[in-house]
């Protein structure tokens, strides 16, 4: 066991840092509720940093690594599907919508080139049809579409695939929320300590600083179960990752946003960016009902 | 980064296992549910720890030139986290091992090594920890017991508190003022039985033999019964206390305990959903802890400064240890109420003092906030 990134992995991180580096800063003037950036994506895309689950000596670990770290951007762009199932479909391109169910809305699904539809223990995939996907007009913060009914060109996986694409769709919400929830804390505890009130910053207030506290605990448990999800690369670990994320980040969430005051209900304020994405990956996969049965199952023989 | 445990690590695991198999009594689990300190489980730890030393799994981490095998501190917190999840029947010897042995290790002279060192390794000692006094508790460093100099030796007048283990222990490794600065405090290691010293106990939740007062009037303490230089005894503590940076890996039991609950859920039939959520609500809250916990623990072993993992590992074991807890009240009231299974009811005794012992869990939050996020003073 070792906490710490080899070195193999820092090289991996300091090089997509850099590449995040310029997709850290707010555009100018209002955003609206999405912020998406095909620059962004297309610079994922060239750049191979989708492909590192299938790169020598890498593995599902290093594409939760990244997919954490990409969520910490204000920007949206697909990573994290790409990255943890990509791999697992021969040659399917990226960006990678997951779809758990049809007629509701899908993240990434007006981009994406691939998209996996999830009905139960079945998978299919398939490429999105030009019309076929009716966009969805959101507070949600990411691009979203909605397919009504399975493109004729979907195929059903094996069952063993199938297993095995379920699974790392949990780990891709649970390293993505890891890195959103990092991210929204970050944002409001540098506001704490900037907002002056009452003679003093936000921050120096004791309720509030405990507050915060209890969630940079949730933040770095989330991390860490999520790594260790991707690095075991199983169902459970994976439904119990995604559930510890789902559970923690309703506190979250609403720390942040309290403690942001009317800033955090602006648009301009990139809080919102962090916090309604996370409002969409609270119910994703079947919600806290969902992974409790995955992990009631694997765990207890619960059916 | 890695999450494996290596092939010497999972048979160490086996051994542990094995050995607990083969070596705890029919009737372990109505001894465990008394308290650690309790007189029974005192008594049980004399007769078990020796047997756990004759097998190597009692102070292998220690030095070789201290009668240990020189093993890595991973394998010592392996054999920690299996015998807390079995009911801890090392009982308080678990202090000796973990830290005060350690500590005279590094500050001890020859003749203090010589004296306690090779009781602790044959495992049929008891100590106690005379730390928090009635104005100390979470603030440590206003405590008010004096050590006045008298020559050749020191007169000990004061009182402690909470002290855990006290009526039975042996010796007591006691903190004292030395000086009029507020950290010019000295550590003392004293025989329990020294004139002067009175025990009382206090009635708690957790159990007889949890929490005592312990009075001292004119004790008469030799200089050569002090660890370490007089006024360092801040940095004596630092030192120990690093090896305990994350505490009881309360964890282990709480899975064990979530483990028996569901089972006797599914045994009547009523596991449905809203069971299922809280129950692996409650497994990943256990989880986050002791992944949190092998990180602070691996930091320790690379001597890696803090970074407030050990703070965050902490919070996340009295959350976790609170969960489960919670899960009982709310699914199987009656085992909780009942005495069908006392190890459930002594797991929820035991919660109760998880965000206390040890350094109360606001604390811990003052510290993650400062340390972690930058914030306040």
């Amino acid at each position: 066991m070792d906490f710490d990134l080899s070195s193999d992995q820092q090289l991996l991180m300091t090089s997509f840092e850099s590449l995040l580096e310029a997709y850290r800063a707010l555009p100018v003037g209002s955003h609206g509720y999405t912020l998406y950036s095909k620059e962004l994506q297309g610079e994922l895309a060239a750049s191979g940093f989708l492909d590192v689950a299938a790169a020598e000596g890498f593995g599902p670990l290093e594409a939760a690594l990244l997919a954490e770290e990409a969520a910490t951007s204000p920007y949206g762009a697909e990573l994290a599907a790409s990255a943890l199932i990509g791999p697992l479909l021969d040659g399917a391109e990226g960006p990678i919508a997951v779809a758990w169910g049809l007629g509701e809305p899908v993240r990434y699904l007006p981009q994406a080139r691939t998209v996996c539809i999830i009905q139960g223990d079945e998978v299919l995939v398939a490429s999105p049809e030009t019309g076929a996907i009716r966009e969805v007009d959101t507070v949600g913060a990411y691009p979203m579409g909605a397919l009504e009914k399975a493109p004729s060109n979907a195929a059903t996986l094996d069952a063993k695939t199938s297993a095995a694409v379920r699974c790392r769709a949990l780990i891709a919400i649970a390293a993505e929320a890891a890195g959103l929830m990092r991210a929204a804390l970050e944002h409001a505890v540098q506001y704490v300590k900037d907002r002056q009130q009452f003679g003093q910053s936000l921050g120096a207030f004791q309720a509030i600083q405990h507050r915060l506290a209890e969630n940079a605990q949730i933040v770095r448990a989330a991390r860490s179960l999520a790594f260790r999800a991707a690095w075991r690369d199983d169902e459970c670990s994976a439904a119990s990752a995604c559930l510890y994320a789902q559970n923690a980040m309703r506190k979250l969430i609403h720390d942040c946003h309290q403690f942001s005051g009317a800033m955090g209900l602006t648009l301009e304020f990139p809080l919102h960016l962090w916090t309604y994405r996370l409002k969409l990956l609270q119910g994703e996969a079947g919600g806290r009902a969902g992974q409790a049965a995955l992990v009631a199952s694997n765990l207890w023989g619960a059916s | 980064m890695e999450f494996g445990w290596t092939p010497e690590q999972k048979a160490l695991r086996q051994k542990v296992a094995a050995f607990l198999d083969a070596h705890l009594p029919e009737d372990w689990e109505s001894i465990a549910s008394q308290s650690p300190g309790s007189p029974a489980v005192t008594e049980f730890s004399k007769q078990f720890c020796p047997k756990l030393a004759e097998a190597g799994l009692l102070a292998s981490h220690w030095p070789e030139e201290f009668g240990g095998a020189g093993a890595s501190a991973w394998d010592h917190f392996i054999v920690g986290e299996m015998l807390w999840e079995a009911g801890e029947p090392r009982g308080p010897q678990y202090y000796n091992v973990n830290w005060i042995g350690p500590a005279i290790m590094q500050y001890g002279t020859a003749e203090q090594q010589e004296q306690h060192l090779g009781r602790m390794l044959k495992g049929d000692v008891i100590w106690c920890q005379g730390f928090s006094e009635p104005s100390a508790g979470s603030d440590l460093a206003a405590l008010r017991t004096r050590a006045e100099r008298e020559g050749e030796s020191y007169v000990v007048n004061g009182q402690k508190i909470w002290t855990s283990y006290a009526r039975l222990a042996e010796f007591c490794f006691l903190l004292a003022r030395t000086g009029a600065g507020k950290k010019e405090i000295s550590v003392f290691l004293i025989p329990m039985d020294r004139k002067g010293i009175t025990v009382r106990p206090i009635d708690s939740v957790v159990g007889d033999g949890d929490l005592h007062e312990v009075f001292l009037d004119d004790v008469e303490v030799l200089e050569s019964e002090r660890l370490g230089q007089e006024g360092l005894g801040w940095e004596v503590v630092r030192y120990a206390l690093n090896f305990e940076r994350v505490g009881i890996p309360r964890y282990a039991l709480a899975l064990r305990t979530l483990n028996r609950t569901v089972a006797e859920l599914q045994g009547s039939a009523s596991f449905g959903e809203g069971a299922q959520i809280a129950a692996a609500s409650a497994h990943s809250a256990c989880e986050a802890a002791r992944i949190l916990v092998y990180e602070a623990v691996g930091q320790r072993m690379k001597s890696s400064p803090d970074t407030g993992v050990a703070s965050i590992a902490r919070l996340s074991v009295v959350r976790a240890e609170n969960q489960v807890a919670d899960f009982v009240l709310d699914w199987t009231p009656q085992l909780f109420v009942g005495d069908e299974q006392p190890m459930v009811a002594t797991h929820h005794k035991r919660a109760i003092s998880a965000g206390i012992a040890g350094g109360a869990a606001e604390i811990q939050l003052n510290l993650i906030a400062r340390n972690v996020l930058g914030l306040g003073a």
